[in-house]
């Protein structure tokens, strides 16, 4: 018996610190749901182990004896001993706790689940207030990169170079297919002040030494052709002070209003986050985004 | 009560019912490893085309082992254990030796159809619901036939009063024939389908978003009690005392238990809502339901523990009983585990994660399979009148499949923890810490546990259907019914 | 003791059965009406995104997929807004699912593109390495059921009284016509795809599994 009771401790050990070790990166203690979780799990063990030893020691020392009822099914007789105490007044005693918990504990209609949800919410903004009300940038680029890695790497992939041509490579401004496809079809959908890019800003040749310049980084000699981008984009590309896209590179104007309205191109369609991410998460991705271009 | 010790119990439709029980137990368990092999290697999902990926073999999983295995097994033992605590053969009524054929034929038809058009993609999505309408019907013809036969044997009973095995079963018929009409109420779409071309199989729910999910998730929760609950606590009532030979410890604890578990058990079905759309007070009564249920589970359990009371000695020398304890035990683990689960807070995390499935093969590997083993063992000496071919191994079996179980429940039970905290976790800068494919990448090793334990169990099963099949060609044969404890070869 | 009852089975059943059956009515039949009131702006499903559904439940994408955002900051931030009773109004079956070995894709239409699902339904792994998602390419070649989606969405307006051909609501009409509709929407999503044989066979006015799949993933938001 002593060996069952060491052989039951171990086990639950066991499980327990095999669960805490695993778990132990998400773990935060500070949420009770957590720390709930890990006394329960301990008790279903605990309990289940301790329960059935009792009786596996019965089994081991008790003999059986009682009173038979008449009947016999079979072969098989039936004691008429009473029921285990123990057992009774848990049992009464789990009855009494149900009603209380219905009744009085979490009246039904007092306790709401979206009341206990938006409680949870004020609670976890207040917890972050202090990061997200003056972030660092270091702290931005760190919480940028977090959000990136749940929200954009699904479809830019956790490098950000966009899976093969799945999606937008962000470590890389444009490619020259997308730009001539701009050129060509014109675009209309981030909300820049200057409104609609309009289609056939050039062509053949001049379309071609455009897009080379802009998918290159714009680097050495404006192509002639691009004083027609200029004009709207501005003499650098950077578009003017935000009355345009930056064609340059990314800024945070530009992931904003990405991130707001969507885009469609010639790779796909990026979906619009208007709304899943607060203000300071938006600021926060942008600054990731363009910093890692700026280790290139 | 006349003496009739000349009476001949007529075995036909148990051996029926034990093929196809170790038949579907097969296949399903087959599947169950696939399945559990997937998801640790998914490579695996390709193999057959359409037909062999993860969500086409699931539902064939699930019917395969509850209504192909669990319920082949409950209806071979309750044609055995109602003949013989009713004190009636089937033999003296042709036409119950009818019902109970039709039963057997159709209800085998049936599952064989179910492998098929699961694998067709013929399905409703609603879980342990999934068949068409088609064999729903299907369904209730052999149910009704089940109960044809059941209340015709009780009918024809010599003993006046019905022992507590058959409380169970009657339960299982009864419950399960209205949970099973009010969640399948489905409307076959070609029967308004205007003039296009529809398909004559698919159908429509009664039922839209919640309430379609208050009703399923009563009926679901109840299915577990009144397919691998109540009728394997009938086998034990039976099989754990006739084998061991001792007297039911107490007829008061069976008597609240019985009546405990069926008031308390279809109040609890709200735990598989909680924190849904459902009304909150509905979720709450489903909570704190399944508390109170611990206690009239662990009655029975209790009941037959001590029904062992002094008989040590048969624990380690009959493999047989030892399969009963463990089942007892792994009962009792299942309906803590599950109470606990259904905490809202427990909920919050353990929902949607893999110790759920954890939690269910506590039950119904450790409970419902061995149990259903366990009573065929039994049953085999008595139906085919040899000893059983081989005690060790029995032994083998009962060892390679505890492991099994063990790899199981603590793989899934890890990597449920680990992936429903690593949902809720957040960064120092009050963004989510893990990505989802994160809290896929990190159950890998638990998946492939999983999977090998699983393998085991299987591997478990293989050795006890030749064990069945050696004892029912090559056993030696006995001259005489065994009264107790089941004789095997060593 | 309690023997006279159990002597006596037939009543026995009859008071057994009580016991087990008024539970059920207890619990469910008080928030039956209330319960399948849809929320504003919720709106049938189209005969396309219908088919795609019937894809969906076809392949069992609920064994791995749950469709239910429970009230809790980690899965609002991860998700999306919560789900509410009357967005699921005209769900037949509701799709909740009881496990995520996959992410919930109650509003995966908000975040995810017609383009984004084409690469990753043909292979998981190219988009998503180290996901245990099977590939459907099956997907690309089988063609959607259009007429059962009609069947389906005609029983539920004529049985259930959901409210297509209203204002304001799906269109459904006759068989040729939403046959015809659905075709028109198949091609918009086919224009947003880049595989070819889908795209020829949605010219050809065939309509395969994937784009009536993806018509419905987009619905969900
Ligand atoms: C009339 C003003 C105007 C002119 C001229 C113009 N653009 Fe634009 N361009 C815009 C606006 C406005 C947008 C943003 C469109 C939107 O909302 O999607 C834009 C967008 C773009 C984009 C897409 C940026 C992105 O990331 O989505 C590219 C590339 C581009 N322009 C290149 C050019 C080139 C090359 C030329 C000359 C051949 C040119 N633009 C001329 C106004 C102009
Ligand atoms: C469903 C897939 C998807 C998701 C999720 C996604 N993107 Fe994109 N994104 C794309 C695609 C596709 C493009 C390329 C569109 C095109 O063809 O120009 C793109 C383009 C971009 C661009 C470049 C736009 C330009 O004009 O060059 C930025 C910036 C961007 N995404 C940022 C993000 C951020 C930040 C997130 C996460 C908060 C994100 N994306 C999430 C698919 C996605
Ligand atoms: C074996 C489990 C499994 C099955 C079956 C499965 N999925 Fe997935 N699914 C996953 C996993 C894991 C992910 C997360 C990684 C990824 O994106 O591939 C996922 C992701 C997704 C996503 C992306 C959601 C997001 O937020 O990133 C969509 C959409 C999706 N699955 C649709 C489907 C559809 C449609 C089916 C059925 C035809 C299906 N899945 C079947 C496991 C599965
Ligand atoms: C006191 C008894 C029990 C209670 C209160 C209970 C409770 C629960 C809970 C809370 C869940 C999880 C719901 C979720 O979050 O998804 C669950 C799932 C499940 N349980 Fe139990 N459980 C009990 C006993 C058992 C037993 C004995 C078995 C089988 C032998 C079993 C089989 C299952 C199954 C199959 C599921 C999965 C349902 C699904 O598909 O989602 N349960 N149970
Ligand atoms: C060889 C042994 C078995 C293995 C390896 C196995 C494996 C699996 C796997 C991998 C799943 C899917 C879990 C998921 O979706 O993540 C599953 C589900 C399930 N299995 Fe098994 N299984 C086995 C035996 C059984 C038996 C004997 C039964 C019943 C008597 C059973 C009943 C179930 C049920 C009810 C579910 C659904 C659980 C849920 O939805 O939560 N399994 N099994
Ligand atoms: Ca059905
Ligand atoms: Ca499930
Ligand atoms: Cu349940």
């Amino acid at each position: 018996m002593k060996k069952m009771v060491i052989g039951g401790i171990i086990l639950i050990v066991a499980l327990m610190a095999g669960t805490y070790f695993v778990a132990g990166d998400a773990f935060q203690s500070d949420d009770y749901i957590n720390t709930l979780t890990m006394i329960g799990a301990l008790a279903i063990i605990a309990i289940t182990i301790f329960t059935v030893l009792k009786y596996v020691n019965q089994i081991k020392n008790d003999t059986a004896s009682g009173e038979l009822v008449d009947e016999n099914w079979d072969g098989i007789g039936e004691y008429t001993n009473a029921i285990p105490s123990g057992w009774g007044i848990i049992f009464i005693g789990t009855i009494i706790w149900m009603f209380w918990y219905f009744f009085v504990g979490y009246p039904t209609n007092q306790f709401s689940q979206i009341g206990q949800y938006n409680e949870e919410v004020l609670e976890n903004n207040a917890k972050f207030k202090s990061v997200w009300e003056n972030p660092t940038d270091e702290t931005l680029k760190a919480m940028g990169e977090s959000v990136f890695l749940v929200q954009c790497a699904p479809c830019h992939g956790v490098d950000a170079e966009g899976i093969n041509g799945k999606a937008q490579n962000l470590t890389h401004r444009m490619s020259k297919e997308q730009v001539l496809s701009v050129i060509q079809n014109g675009q209309q959908k981030l909300g820049y002040p200057m409104g609609a890019m309009p289609p056939m800003m050039a062509q053949g040749a001049d379309a071609e030494a455009i897009a080379t310049y802009i998918a290159g980084g714009m680097k050495g000699e404006a192509p002639v052709a691009f004083a027609a981008c200029a004009s709207c984009h501005g003499a650098d590309g950077k578009g003017m002070n935000g009355m345009s896209p930056n064609i340059a590179e990314y800024d945070e104007k530009l992931v904003t209003k990405v991130l707001e309205h969507g885009k469609k191109g010639v790779i796909g369609t990026m979906p619009s986050f208007k709304g899943r991410l607060n203000p300071t998460q938006e600021k926060a991705v942008a600054s990731f985004l363009t910093s890692i271009k700026a280790g290139e | 009560m006349q003496s009739n010790a000349q009476l001949e119990y007529d075995y036909s439709i148990v051996k029926a019912f034990t093929f196809a029980t170790i038949l579907f137990g097969i296949i399903g368990m087959l599947v169950g490893v696939i399945l559990s092999f997937q998801l640790a290697f998914p490579e695996l999902n390709n193999l057959a085309g359409e037909y062999g990926t993860f969500g086409r073999l699931r539902p064939l999983h699930t019917n395969g082992v509850a209504f192909g295995f669990t319920l082949s097994g409950i209806f071979a033992t309750w044609y055995y254990v109602g003949q013989r605590t009713l004190k009636m053969s089937l033999n003296e009524s042709k036409f119950l030796m009818t019902v109970a054929k039709l039963h057997f034929g159709l209800y085998f038809i049936t599952i064989l159809l179910a492998v098929v058009t699961f694998l067709m993609g013929f399905t409703t999505s609603k879980e342990y619901a999934e068949l068409e309408w088609p064999l729903d019907l299907l369904v209730v013809v052999w149910w009704v036939l089940w109960g044809v036969a059941m209340f015709g044997m009780i009918g024809m009973r010599r003993e006046r009063t019905i022992y507590v095995a058959i409380w169970y079963y009657m339960s299982s018929f009864l419950a399960i024939a209205m949970l099973y009409l009010f969640n399948n109420m489905e409307v076959p779409t070609f029967l308004w389908s205007g003039d296009a071309p529809s398909s004559l199989m698919h159908s429509v729910s009664m039922y839209a978003g919640s309430n379609d999910a208050s009703v399923q998730w009563w009926y679901g929760h109840n299915a577990v009690a009144f397919v691998f609950t109540a009728p394997i606590i009938g086998m034990i009532y039976y099989f754990l005392p006739k084998e061991s030979g001792q007297n039911i410890f107490s007829y008061k604890l069976s008597l609240l238990s019985f009546w405990g578990l069926m008031f308390v058990y279809l109040w609890a079905g709200g735990h598989h809502l909680l924190y849904s759309t459902v009304p909150d007070w509905m979720q709450t009564m489903g909570s704190t339901m399944s508390v109170v249920l611990i206690l009239p589970s662990w009655g029975s359990a209790i009941n037959m523990l001590l029904t062992m009371k002094g008989e040590w000695q048969q624990l380690q020398t009959s493999p047989l009983i030892k399969f009963m304890i463990l089942a007892s035990t792994f009962y009792m683990l299942s309906t803590i585990e599950g109470p606990i689960q259904a905490i809202k807070s427990v909920n919050a995390i353990a929902h949607f994660t893999d110790w759920i499935p954890g939690h269910v093969h506590d039950g119904v590997l450790g409970w419902v399979g061995f149990m259903t083993m366990a009573s065929l063992f039994h049953m085999a000496p008595r139906m085919f009148k040899r000893e059983i071919y081989s005690k060790s191994l029995m032994e083998t079996q009962f060892w390679l499949q505890t492991v099994g179980i063990v790899f199981y429940f603590t793989s899934m039970w890890i990597a449920g923890i680990t992936q429903g905290m690593m949902w809720r976790a957040y960064d120092e800068y009050g963004s989510l810490l893990y990505s989802f494919i994160d809290t896929v990448e990190v159950l890998h090793p638990y998946y492939t546990i999983r999977a090998v334990g699983g393998l085991f169990y299987l591997v478990g099963f293989f050795i006890f259907a030749y064990n069945i099949y050696k004892t029912a060609t090559a056993g030696r044969v006995l001259d005489k019914e065994p009264a107790n404890a089941s004789p095997m070869a060593s | 003791m309690f023997h006279w009852l159990e002597q006596k089975p037939f009543f026995f059943a009859v008071v057994l059965f009580l016991t087990v059956a008024f539970a059920g009515f207890v619990t469910i039949v008080p928030d039956f009406a209330k319960q399948s009131q849809p929320t504003v702006g919720t709106k049938p499903y189209t005969v396309l995104e219908l088919a795609g559904r019937q894809v969906y439940i076809k392949d069992s994408c609920n064994a791995c997929h749950s469709q239910l955002i429970r009230p809790f900051k980690s899965e609002t931030d991860r998700y999306g807004m919560y789900s509410l009773s009357g967005e699921y109004a005209y769900d037949r079956p509701f799709l909740w699912g009881s496990k995520r070995a996959g992410p919930d894709l109650m509003r995966v239409g908000n975040y995810r593109t017609t383009d984004w699902h084409e690469n990753h339904m043909m292979n998981p792994s190219d988009v998503v390495p180290g996901t245990v998602m099977p590939k459907y390419p099956h997907q690309f070649t089988n063609m959607a059921d259009l007429a059962t989606a009609y069947a389906n969405a005609n029983t539920q307006k004529e049985l259930f009284g959901v409210p297509y051909d209203t204002d304001g609501m799906p269109k459904l009409g006759s068989w040729a016509e939403a046959e015809a509709q659905a075709k028109e929407d198949a091609k918009l999503i086919a224009s947003d795809m880049k595989n070819q044989s889908v795209k020829d066979a949605v010219a050809n006015g065939q309509v395969p599994e994937i784009v009536a799949l993806i018509a419905y993933l987009n619905s969900l938001k």
